[in-house]
This record gives C-alpha cells, structure tokens and sequence, in this order.
C-alpha cells in the first residue's frame, strides 16, 4: 500500500521514439562491468580527494593518489582514514584500541597524532581504494 | 504522519563540509555577482546579518568581526543537495522534493517510533555527507514544517523550547497542553505560508503567535486574507489540506517536477520533458519578474520497480549571468541533464528547479524588462525588438515558449547554440567562490599524507 505509483499526466513524453540498443539491463540482465559499482559502496557517501606526500607509502598510498573515500564505512582500527587536524585533511592510519586512539603515518619520522587536552578525534572518512595511473 | 527534513543553513554546511576552517566562525554565502547574502551560518545571524541582505552593507564585519563571504557554489551545493535527498528517500515510501535543501517524506502507514527513525535519518546524512539537518513531524505538512522550525530553533537557542524538541521534534508525540504551550512561544510569522505583510495585519488584528491564530475564526481570516491563510489554519489544526505532491512555491526558489505513467528511457525524451519543465518554470520566474543564476536538474529511477536497476542523479548549472529567458534556462538545463544521463535506466520522475533567485534589474520605463534583450544576450534580437517594450518581449518568450512545447529538441537546440558566445564569454564576479570539491576532478580536496 506504500508504494509511491507514479500519475500519469500531460507531461509525459508524448510521441518520442528513439531507435537505440534497448535498455541492457532491463532486457537480458546483463550489463557491462562499472567501475563505480565495483569501487562504491555507498554512493551519497563517497567522495574523492587527492593525496600530498609520502608519509603512508608503505600502506599502499603514494604521493598524487586519487583517493576514494567512503563516509558511509565505520572508521575501525587499521583502517586508513582521513582526519581533520587543525583544520587540514591528513591521511593515516587510524589505531583505535580501547581508550587508546591514535593516527599513525607509517613513515616511522612521522609522529603519531594523539588528542591532546579537550581534542577529540575529527574523523572524515575512510579511504577504501586509491587510484593511480601506470601509464601515460 | 509527514517530516519536514531540511539542511540548516544548507550553503554554509556545504561550504564547511570541505573547509573545517569555517566551523565555529561567521559565514555568509553571497549571491552570482556577489550582491546579496542569500545563506548565513548561526554566528553570522548572531552578528545581524539579515537574508537577502546587500553585501555592502555588511561588508565592514569581515574586519571588525572576521566574517567570511564566499560565492555561491552552485555546483556544490547541488551535488551535496542530491546525497541528501536520496539518503533521505531511503526512510519513508514517499519524498517530495521541496527545494535545493528540504524534502517532505510522508510517513503514512508507517509504523515504529517516527522520533527514533528521524535521528536515524539525521545521524546517517550528517555521518555520511556532513550535512547537519533538522527533522519535523507533524500530521500535515504545515505542521510538520512548524514542528521542524522548532528542532532547529530549539537547537540553535537552548532554552527557546524544551530540550528534548532539538534537531528532531515530533509533534505527534506532545500532548495537547504541550503542543499548545510550543505554539504560544512560536511567533505567527514562522509559519509555513505566512508571510511578512499578512503577519503585520495578523499582529494589528491582536494575532501574535501560532496559538493565536489557531484559535482565530478561520472563515473570517480566510475572507479578509486569503484561501490559503484558512487553509494553514485548518492544517495547524491538524486537518490535512495539501497532500504529498502539493504545496507551496518555496521561497527563493520555482521548481517543476512530475512522475511518468511510463518510464522515460531515452536521452531525446528526457530532453523533451526537461526542455517542458524548464519553459514553465521560465514562465513562472517571469511573472514573478526574478531572474535565476543556476538551474538544477534530477532525475530519478523507482526504487519501487525493483527488478530495476537504480540511477537517480543530479546536476546543477550555474548560469554566467543570471537570466529568466527561457532559451538560457532550456540550455542549461539540457547541459545539466546531459552530463548525468545514462541511457538504460527507466526513469519515472523528473524535475528542474531555479535557484539563486533574484528581482530582474529594473529599468527605465518603456525599456522594462530589457535585461534579457541587451548586448549581452546569447542570441542578440534585432534592435527593433530589442527596445521593444514589456508586451513585445513577453510575446517574443511566449512564442518561444511555444515552439519549446511543440518543438521540444529544435528549440532546445536554438538555446543551445546561443551558449556559445553567451554566458561563458561574460562570466559573472563571482571572487571567492570555493572549489567544485565534488564536480571537478582538478578541484577536488587536497589531504596531507
């Protein structure tokens, strides 16, 4: 009883009739591999950003990576996330075990960003693939 | 029962979303040329920044206050807007878009508690877009819009209503008592279809608050005033007057959409219902003599056909200089609806909006209405029309509005051939607007690593 049945009225297109291949996914099912179907999981919730440095390589993430990132995904310990510090996005890894929460670069010359007094953790999203060209 | 779900402050939230910098701090957004502040952060509305308010008049807080101007984004805020709207969709069978930034849902037949299900709704779009909202319930729309200015007030000004009203409120859920206490602290002027000149006669008449009109003598305000102040009478009396899809033009914004019998599948035909969509709204714009700066448009697949695969996007266009001619605002709109349809999809509803509304510039007399037809315009008319009057022009869009409606793809490309050397070739000022962190790839965020 619930559902949302749509009127018909004037505004309908009339008389267009187009010659295409038809509607693949409608007819047979079957549809072409998609990118975004493969990569997203929520798509409201992802977003893109680009990456700035060298201090998460041995995590899989290089300077001038596009990142895609995932809103909808819980940030848990591991996982690498972007955060908000002093108002700029970094990219880490998140270490969350028990009251001890941290971000961690894995560049060891990095230190490790803890909540000083009255901080909190500013969590934006989770990086869930990065992308990078490896040719032209 | 209906919910109200809006974006506070909707082009602030989205700016802030990508510049964590401007939480906690004063924000306006201005409008295409930078004129007018058309959305303002709390701590703006706290340093007196009225809506609509020229940019030079407050221009001097930048220094004395460190308020922050940034230019509409339209671009932003659509893409952002449609996120929220089709999260939103996910919690009741039906949505009716209201504007760039409120939805109705229409909860009816629904059960659980509509107060749980509101949070959750509130906490999944902040969490997954960042956008802040307030949700309304009431058991008409009227109602639910009150009820929606309440969660946010309540928010915004602790102490102003019951805690427990903040960023969700149900109606439904307060005893009469309760709800006749929430309406005398509620001024007749925020409510939903009151606006300033009927206010300053309500409150003449000895009318102050909601409670007030509640208990006022509707036939009798319905004859001095119109059908609709009777009608919003009966709706805060919790008689349903307006159903899902029937409502009131928002303010600051024309909208037309429509759901299909018979599911629009193809480039051509979305066109064609667009290229309708956008001439009624260009007539709309015109006889309210504004003129718009972005066009949004969406299109959506049922999530009710579930054999269906899903594809419901959005676009916005912000247009060079903002425009009511009806081949501008066909041409973006078929711009816009270019660059997110994908064939193979059956979609079942449509809708193009304007927004960044304002007055058309006016003009000497005899030239009014003239904004459309000077030099800047995309397709130059003959001088002779040009310094036509009113009547002249009017017919001119008329007669385009007709051939749109017969014609639908030839005058869509007449419009579009007039882009070329149209809005792009005078782009409007628009200096501090922020990157298109979600439409352009070489804007998106940068993130430290």
């Amino acid at each position: 009883m619930l559902r949302d049945r749509p009127t018909a009225d004037a505004s309908a297109p009339r008389t267009s009739v187009a010659i295409s291949f038809g509607s693949p996914a409608s007819e047979s099912g079957i549809t072409r591999l998609d990118l975004n179907e493969i990569l997203i999981q929520h798509p409201q919730a992802a977003f893109l950003m680009r990456v700035s440095g060298s201090s998460m390589q041995a995590a899989g993430v290089e300077d001038g990576d596009l990142a895609l990132i995932d809103r909808g995904m819980e940030a848990t310990h591991g996982r690498i996330v972007i955060a908000i510090v002093n108002d700029e996005f970094i990219c880490r890894r998140l270490h969350r075990r028990g009251s001890d929460v941290r971000l961690q670069a894995t560049d060891p010359a990095c230190a490790d960003w803890v909540a000083g007094e009255g901080e909190e953790l500013q969590i934006w999203g989770v990086v869930t693939h990065v992308i990078r060209p490896l040719a032209g | 029962m209906f919910a109200l779900v809006d974006v506070n402050n909707m082009y602030v939230s989205c700016e802030r979303v990508f510049r964590p910098s401007l939480i906690g701090r004063p924000v306006v957004v201005l409008s295409n040329n930078d004129g007018a502040c058309i959305a303002r952060s709390n701590e703006a509305k706290d340093l007196g920044v009225r809506m609509a308010q020229p940019w030079f008049e407050v221009r001097h807080l930048e220094r004395s206050a460190g308020l922050i101007a940034l230019s509409a984004n339209f671009e932003l805020y659509g893409d952002m807007s449609s996120r929220m709207m089709s999260l939103a969709a996910e919690f009741a069978p039906r949505q009716q878009i209201y504007s760039i930034d409120e939805c109705f849902l229409d909860f009816d037949g629904v059960p659980g508690d509509l107060r749980a299900i509101g949070r959750e709704l509130r906490s999944k779009v902040l969490g997954w877009t960042g956008l802040p909202t307030s949700v309304g319930f009431g058991p008409t729309k009227t109602l639910a819009k009150l009820a929606n200015h309440v969660a946010k007030m309540a928010d915004r000004k602790p102490g102003s209503y019951p805690a427990e009203l903040a960023q969700v409120c149900n109606f439904g859920l307060l005893s009469p008592e309760q709800l006749a206490a929430v309406m005398r602290t509620t001024e007749v002027g925020n409510v939903w279809g009151i606006g300033r000149k009927t206010t300053a006669k309500l409150n003449q008449g000895g009318i102050h608050n909601v409670q007030d009109l509640v208990q006022a003598d509707a036939a009798a305000l319905g004859r001095q005033f119109s059908i609709v102040v009777e009608r919003t009478i009966q709706e805060l009396r919790g008689t349903p007057c307006m159903g899902v899809e029937d409502a009131p033009e928002a303010n600051q914004q024309i909208m037309c959409s429509r759901s299909f019998g018979t599911p629009v599948t193809d480039l051509p035909a979305m066109t064609e219902v667009l290229s309708q969509f956008a001439t009624q709204v260009a007539r709309k714009l015109r006889d309210q003599r504004s003129v718009a700066g972005a066009v949004h448009v969406f299109i959506t697949t049922s999530p009710y056909r579930r054999n269906d695969a899903q594809h419901s996007p959005s676009a916005t266009l912000p247009l060079g200089r903002p425009s009511d001619d009806t081949r501008v605002l066909i041409s973006a709109a078929v711009r816009a609806l270019r660059s997110v349809f994908k064939p193979g999809f059956n979609y079942v509803k449509a809708g193009v909006m304007l927004a960044d509304l304002q007055q058309s510039e006016p003009s000497a007399p005899g030239l009014a209405q003239q904004s459309t037809l000077d030099l800047f315009d995309p397709e130059p008319e003959p001088e002779s029309q040009a310094q036509a009057p009113q009547r002249n022009r009017t017919e001119l869009m008329n007669t385009m509005d007709a051939l749109n409606l017969r014609f639908g793809r030839d005058a869509v490309t007449v419009a579009s051939a007039g882009r070329r050397s149209g809005p792009s070739a005078h782009a409007s000022k628009q200096d501090r607007r922020s990157p298109r962190y979600t439409t352009r790839l070489d804007e998106i965020v940068t993130a430290r690593a």
